[in-house]
């Protein structure tokens, strides 16, 4: 059954502090980006999605103990020349989540691209998730888990094996990267709780961006 | 076309959405179906005196009051200089690309997104006749050109242009018009025509609507969000398909100065509500909600304002603002390799 994001504020409780987070989901075409927001945001799943032209921007909050994290999430194209247009895309960025399709290794090694590039060339202290995508399709399995499992670890990055189908895993690698965000409160000047990263664009580091 | 009031399902396919706005449509109907017919009885007479379709100015007013659906087609491949391209590589072109063998790259990336295309038309059903046609244009215009190959959005564009035409030959060269000849650079390896043009429109939104420009640099939302999908599918899967097919028929008469008319008089029109967006996901909502509002689905009020109100764009001064943000492009790129040693 569809496994629904995070509840939404239990009735009740008071608003406490509200965390907003720019996360860029990135991946070559068709291993599953705009499925995993689509079952995140929506709880839905399409057998024929249809491919992102350029990029589509999503919103979805979820809640830890008194925290909601709120995500803007930006779903890219995955085609290799859509490539140029990524920076505009991940500028800023305090969270990404790299997807490859675990019966394709090739996605696996363009996923390894993305990490390297964002690495490189992102916001610093990025947060950044690998998602094996498509569990479902075990059977077909062409790249192991232990494999990424080993990589993920060497460079720093959550990883979990998920099925946007099924809807395994997909919340909790939102949620895992919640967890990780830096949500320290911050004097925030800037008013209605805009984010204070990134006017420089790449160059400033992290920083938490909380009311 | 009468019955499309009244069905779930418009005269082209395409499944109506579940909020479609049923009584602002028909009231718009009731008067363009009307509209319609006397055009229709008015190109029946062009054509007669203009059988050749000579390019002036009757031909682009006419075009510019949209063509009727049952001309189109053959319209739109005489205004937009397909002929000259059959005249360069021979009538049997296409059939000879079908033979030619493509890229396994291409052809698979071809093969996940055709059943990915418009799959809520009824006319592209899960292997459907329209799927394996568009499968062998998209391949074929791959093979035709290797500068290009396969761009997504194209299986978009060329699957309108399937239904519009009903006839593979004619899809086929109406693409490569566009990609080659209409668009310049849009569908490259590197993309780069497209983001020239996205730039050169922000530039001319920065010109006519300031406070626009200010308030999406406020909230940190770059142009690329919005108008990749505008220019890369030409409005295709944006506006409303009637809209769409009203752009396409000055895109294919005048070119593409059409496609920054549109975008500006949807910025225009939608000023008021942009400027008012608190937040970058606000104004993303908007975004994707106003061009499925009354305004942009009365296709005839749209199409007619965004030559009146949007004041002139000539192409020479679209060709100035390219050269502008290429050089600059260029120049951006020298320092960061410098930079880089
Ligand atoms: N079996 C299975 N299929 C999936 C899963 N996730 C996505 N798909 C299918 O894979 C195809 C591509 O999914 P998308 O979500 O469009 O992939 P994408 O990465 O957004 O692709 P682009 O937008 O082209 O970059 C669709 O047909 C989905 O139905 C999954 O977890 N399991
Ligand atoms: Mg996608």
């Amino acid at each position: 059954m569809a496994n629904r994001a995070v509840p939404q504020r239990p009735n009740g409780q008071t608003p406490g502090k509200i965390c907003q987070f720019k996360l860029v989901l990135l991946g070559e075409s068709s291993v599953g980006k705009s499925s995993l927001v689509l079952r995140f945001v929506k709880g839905q799943f399409h057998e024929y999605q249809e491919s992102t032209i350029g990029a589509a921007f999503l919103t979805q909050t979820i809640h830890l103990n008194d925290v909601a994290v709120k995500f803007e999430i930006w779903d890219t194209a995955g085609q290799e020349r859509y490539h140029s247009l990524a920076p505009m895309y991940y500028r800023g960025a305090q969270a990404a989540i790299v997807v490859y399709d675990i019966t394709n290794q090739d996605t696996f090694e363009r996923a390894k691209n993305w990490v390297k590039e964002l690495q490189r060339q992102a916001t610093p202290g990025i947060v950044i998730a690998l998602a094996g995508n498509k569990l479902d399709l075990n059977t077909m399995r062409s790249v192991q888990t232990d494999e990424s499992q080993t990589y993920a670890y060497e460079n720093g990055l959550l990883f979990m094996e998920t099925s946007a189908k099924t809807s395994a895993n997909v919340t909790e690698i939102f949620k895992a990267i919640a967890e990780k965000l830096p949500k320290n409160e911050t004097t925030n000047t800037a008013g209605q709780g805009r984010r204070l990263v990134e006017s420089e664009g790449a160059n400033k580091s992290l920083s938490s961006c909380c009311k | 076309m009468t019955t499309s009031t009244f069905s779930k399902t418009d005269e082209y396919g395409f499944v109506r959405p579940d909020d479609f706005d049923y009584v602002e449509y028909e009231k718009f109907m009731s008067v363009y179906l009307n509209l319609l017919t006397n055009y229709s009885m008015k190109w029946v007479r062009l054509l007669l005196n203009n059988s050749q379709m000579k390019r002036n100015a009757k031909l682009k007013k006419f075009v510019r009051t949209g063509i009727p659906l049952v001309l189109r087609a053959r319209v739109w491949t005489s205004v937009s200089g397909v002929q000259k391209l059959k005249d360069r590589y021979g009538p049997d072109m296409y059939k000879q690309m079908l033979r030619k063998p493509i890229n396994e790259d291409i052809r698979n990336i071809i093969t996940v997104d055709v059943p990915r295309t418009y799959p809520d038309n009824i006319f592209f059903h899960p292997n459907s006749e329209n799927q394996k046609t568009l499968f062998r244009i998209l391949c074929a215009f791959a093979a035709c050109n290797p500068e290009v190959g396969y761009c997504q959005g194209l299986n978009y564009i060329a699957g309108l242009l399937l239904l519009i035409t009903k006839n593979e030959e004619s899809c086929f060269w109406l693409l490569r018009v566009l990609v080659e000849n209409i668009l310049p650079d849009y569908y490259s390896k590197t993309m780069d025509g497209v983001i020239v043009d996205i730039e050169v429109f922000s530039r001319l939104v920065k010109k006519k609507f300031p406070e626009v420009s200010q308030h999406m640099n406020d909230l940190d939302m770059p142009w690329a969000l919005v108008a990749t999908k505008w220019f890369i599918c030409l409005f295709s899967e944006v506006l409303p398909i009637e809209t769409t097919l009203r752009v396409w028929d000055c895109l294919f008469y005048e070119g593409s100065k059409v496609i920054f008319r549109v975008g500006l008089m949807l910025v225009k029109h939608y000023k008021k509500e942009l400027l008012e967006c608190e937040d970058i996901a606000s104004l993303a909502e908007c975004f994707k909600s106003i061009v499925q509002r009354p305004f942009p689905l009365n296709c005839h009020i749209f199409i007619k304002q965004m030559f009146t109100e949007i004041g002139s764009l000539p192409m020479s001064l679209i060709n100035d603002l390219r050269r502008q943000v290429s050089a600059e492009r260029d120049a951006d790129k020298s320092t960061y390799k410098n930079r880089k040693g």
